[in-house]
């Protein structure tokens, strides 16, 4: 398993580091290469999280290894998106480190006790896998969302100051980029939406509880204010751009929290 | 065989020399059937524009003085121009320099506005009088091409016609930079003046779909609407006209503030914050400087658009020195390809060499043989070409060999050897 996901590492290495090339040098030949190589990189890290799942017995997503890993993959799917709808290559420049890191963390984290435990042996075990996937897409939604909003406020910047970097010709459009991040919020907040309600059905069918006060669930309930809140300011029309943009950069802070908040304050929430 | 190439242009002639020198397309034509005679100047390409005059010639190497000689002699002579006018000016270079020297050319390394895209149109130009000429030959036609691939390779390899660098262009390039596109956008231009008028042109062929026209005397107005297929609005109902607009171009001759930050922050209500780009060509500016402060909104007057046109111009620089490391490659591709357009001939003379020399020796004794069948005849005939061949295969192969790795002295010695022709 472990040779399999180092080679996933390889492929997605080798995409990072044309698609960082390719935004210094703006060479279309490099971003091929990049795009050849993340779809490799995808197949063989799709094929490593179903024989994971296969192997393993449990939806590979208890311990820090797997969930680095799938995250992974979750932000792979996304930038893979975003190439076809809005040919957004340098966000590639921006996701694809990121995304050899976590493979990487993954690849050298071996957790003590990989024994499964029992949270597979409940009535509707079917909710555990999709609870998981669908917040893990909600978070590589948010972070397309903090990627888009960081160019956004990078190239307003510039324009407002009128003093063009190196970074300014290498960007998509305000207009692009703003469209991105109003649709991956979209898009994040629905799966937030859904993934939480699927938590909240799992464990009541698990313990009778829907609500457990652990500190997963309290971040996630304010990320799923802030990004509802950030929907309805921009659809009233009074936060656009900047604004708007501050808050998907804030938003991801909070992401983060519920990401990693949990595994260091304890709580219902924590595995491996 | 040299290449040469003698000119003048824009960085050291002036525009009144430059333009007595210049050739019409006609002029061009008929001076290339005069300059080329097949033996001193075998061949024969002028580019004649606003900014060069240049003569390039492919001749036989030692009779290159002579040539050079010829080709300034023809600039006089065209022109009728006294060679003490242009001649401190004017530059010759030599194979390797003068190929250089056309790479850049097309691709827009020497001219004033580096990476500017017609000079490549121009040498195109130059290329098809000199082919229906009937002056340019093996050599020429190799180097020709050759160049219009390195042309092809700088564009788009490098960024040298990236970003724009003219003020009217600016607007295009810098809305694209906010709305992406500018289908279904609305250019309001306020005032008409020739620099605006411009910028709304550019603005139109990049894809904008309206363009609402406010000027105070309607005339010019009217005119400018026909000709750009926008709508002429009245001046006195600016204030309702901008929330339309996306794109504002103003330039009239007004003392104070045309557009005043309030009109923009209702306008920006009505329109729901979608984002509006100011551009303020007008000395004094019409449109209060405060606009730009309000979020959403990206005010450029005349001075902002001059520094950033200038600092488009230094990344065009910086983009042309990576330009330059293509041509020097592409360089020492090209004297590859000529050092194997070269031998080519030189090996197939030493195959034809040997095959005849077989058939001469056929000949010569076939009468000992007595009658022969035509089986008989043909299979001696492929017995003496396929031992000739087989003998002169690996001395063939070898000369092909040192022209691909560019080996002048080897092939030097090979023509010695077999007291081949050029």
């Amino acid at each position: 398993m472990r040779s399999l996901l180092l080679a996933v590492l390889a492929a997605y290495v080798v995409a990072a580091i044309h698609a960082v090339l390719a935004f210094i040098n703006k060479r279309r030949a490099l971003q091929r290469v990049s795009e050849v190589a993340l779809a490799a990189g995808f197949l063989l890290h799709t094929a490593a999280l179903a024989a994971d799942w296969i192997i393993a017995g449990h939806y590979p997503l208890f311990y820090l290894r797997e969930t680095l890993s799938f995250l992974a993959w979750t932000l792979v799917a996304s930038y893979s998106l975003l190439l076809y709808r809005y040919r957004a290559r340098p966000l590639g420049t921006f996701i694809l480190p990121l995304v050899s890191l976590l493979v990487f963390i993954a690849t050298v984290t071996r957790s003590a006790t990989e024994s499964a435990t029992n949270a597979v042996s409940v009535r509707d075990a079917w909710l555990f896998p999709v609870h998981t996937t669908l917040l893990f897409f909600a978070y590589a939604a948010f972070f397309v969302v903090f990627i888009a909003s960081i160019m956004y406020l990078l190239q307003e910047r510039e324009l407002k100051l009128k003093t063009f970097g190196a970074i300014f010709h290498r960007l998509p459009s305000l207009t692009t980029v703003n469209e991105i991040a109003t649709s991956s919020t979209a898009i994040g907040l629905t799966l937030l939406t859904v993934g939480i309600a699927t938590g909240m059905l799992w464990a009541s069918s698990r313990d009778g509880r829907l609500w457990h006060n652990d500190p997963k669930e309290i971040f996630a309930a304010l990320t799923w204010l802030l990004y509802v809140s950030l929907i309805a300011y921009r659809s009233s029309a009074s936060w656009r751009g900047r604004r708007a943009a501050w808050i998907g950069v804030a938003g991801f802070a909070l992401v983060l929290c519920t990401f990693f908040g949990a595994r260091m304050m304890g709580g219902y929430h924590v595995f491996g | 065989m040299s290449i040469v190439l003698v000119g003048v242009n824009h960085k050291a002639t002036p525009l009144a020399v430059r333009e007595l020198l210049a050739l019409s397309d006609d002029a061009c034509a008929t001076g290339l059937r005069s300059l080329v005679d097949g033996d001193i100047v075998r061949e024969g390409l002028i580019v004649s524009t606003c900014n060069r005059v240049e003569v390039l010639t492919e001749t036989a190497t030692d009779r290159l003085h002579e040539a050079t000689e010829r080709m300034v002699e023809f600039l006089t002579r065209a022109n009728a121009l006294p060679r003490s006018q242009f001649e401190k000016e004017l530059y010759h270079h030599t194979d390797d320099q003068a190929v250089r020297h056309l790479f850049r050319v097309a691709s827009s390394l020497d001219s004033m506005v580096v990476g500017e895209p017609q000079v490549l149109g121009q040498v195109r130009r130059a290329y098809s009088i000199a082919l229906e000429a009937g002056a340019t030959g093996r050599i020429l036609n190799r180097l020709v091409h050759h160049a219009f691939r390195v042309a092809k390779r700088v564009r788009t390899e490098t960024g040298i016609g990236a970003n724009a660098v003219s003020i009217s262009y600016m607007a295009v390039e810098l809305g694209k930079k906010i709305f992406d596109s500018f289908e279904g956008r609305t250019a309001l231009l306020i005032g008409a003046g020739e620099m605006a008028e411009l910028a709304a042109r550019h603005l139109v062929s990049a894809g904008v779909s309206n363009v609402l026209l406010a000027n105070r005397s309607k005339g010019p107005a009217r005119a400018l609407a026909s000709e750009l297929g926008g709508t002429p609005v009245a001046f006195s109902r600016l204030a309702d006209h901008l929330a339309q607009a996306d794109i504002v171009i103003c330039s009239t001759a007004a003392e104070g503030y045309v557009v005043t930050e309030q009109m923009v922050r209702d306008a920006l209500a009505t329109r729901r914050n979608r984002p509006v780009f100011f551009i303020d060509i007008s000395v004094p500016r019409n449109i209060d400087p405060a606009v730009g402060k309000i979020p959403n909104v990206f005010v450029f007057d005349i001075d902002d658009l001059e520094s950033v046109v200038t600092s488009n111009i230094r990344e065009r620089e910086r983009e042309a020195e990576r330009a330059e490391l293509i041509v020097e490659s592409e360089i020492m591709q090209f004297q590859q390809a000529l050092r194997a357009l070269e031998s080519g001939p030189a090996i197939g003379a030493l195959k034809q060499m040997f095959q005849d020399i077989a058939r001469h020796e056929l000949k010569r004794q076939r009468n000992r043989l007595g009658p022969l069948t035509p089986e008989q005849e043909s299979s001696i005939e492929s017995l003496l070409m396929s031992t000739v061949n087989k003998l002169s295969h690996p001395m063939l192969s070898q000369m092909r060999h040192s022209s691909d790795a560019s080996d002048a002295e080897i092939i030097e010695a090979w023509r010695d050897i077999f007291g081949l022709e050029d």
